[in-house]
């Protein structure tokens, strides 16, 4: 049974189909860490174009993956549930394994620290247990940023 | 360095800009101080200085000039 299932990943972030790209999350500590589940089906729109010879996730698909994982890992506490955030930068990022259908990538993710409304830390992905992409995120939450914004 | 020089150095390199634009910049004077921007500039102040600014402070910092005056509430003295 899931930490978190899609209802309730839902509820807690604001991504949508169809890029809503996380399917479930099985440990979550608030503040901390999480770890999500992606499972990838030929009918994901993008595999026939990526390449039609050879379908496989592309990189923003992946990154985009890992970061729904790793804003769960602030978005999961109540205070935050909901709120949109954005991306400020990546760095850091690595490809290592190819992503086909069929395949599930597991997300680990670790939030650095989150302070007054800026989130940093990373994510590592792994299929069948071998590394697949990871990278380093720094992340905002306007709707908290705008509380320490100067006076104009 | 410096506590100027100190201070000098965190604008520059939080927002990419040359000292001698700095006399005069207010918040949102550079696309570079934004909101987002506002925070990384706090956050390289602090670790700098070794401080941890109240959130009223972090709101009046709208200039160069006026941050000089709120650092120096901190013992941060500039000259």
């Amino acid at each position: 049974m899931p930490i978190m299932d899609i209802r309730a990943i839902i509820k807690h972030q604001r991504n949508r189909y169809p890029v809503l790209l996380i399917d479930k999350i099985i440990d979550l500590v608030p503040g901390e860490r999480a770890t999500g589940v992606k499972c990838f089906t030929y009918n994901e729109w993008y595999f026939p174009g990526h390449f039609d010879d050879e379908p496989n996730v592309p990189g923003f698909v992946q990154i985009e993956s890992l970061v729904q994982t790793f804003i769960l890992t602030f978005l999961c506490k109540p205070e935050y549930a909901g709120m949109k955030t954005n991306f400020v930068s990546i760095n850091n990022i690595r490809f290592k394994k190819k992503i086909v259908p069929g395949d599930v990538l597991s997300i680990e993710a670790t939030l650095k620290t989150f302070k007054r409304g800026i989130a940093m830390g990373a994510a590592e992905s792994f299929v069948d247990g071998e590394p697949a992409c990871s990278a380093e995120f720094v992340v905002a939450v306007p709707d908290i940023l705008d509380q320490f914004k100067p006076k104009a | 360095m410096s506590n100027l020089e100190k201070y000098v150095a965190a604008f520059t390199s939080t927002f990419l800009v040359e000292e001698s634009a700095l006399a005069n910049l207010k918040y949102q004077d550079i696309a570079a101080w934004d909101s987002v921007g506002h925070m990384s500039l706090m956050a390289v102040l602090e670790e700098t200085f070794g401080i941890e600014m109240d959130i009223d402070d972090i709101i009046e910092f709208s200039s160069f000039e006026v941050g000089r005056t709120i650092l120096a509430k901190y013992n941060v003295t500039m000259k």
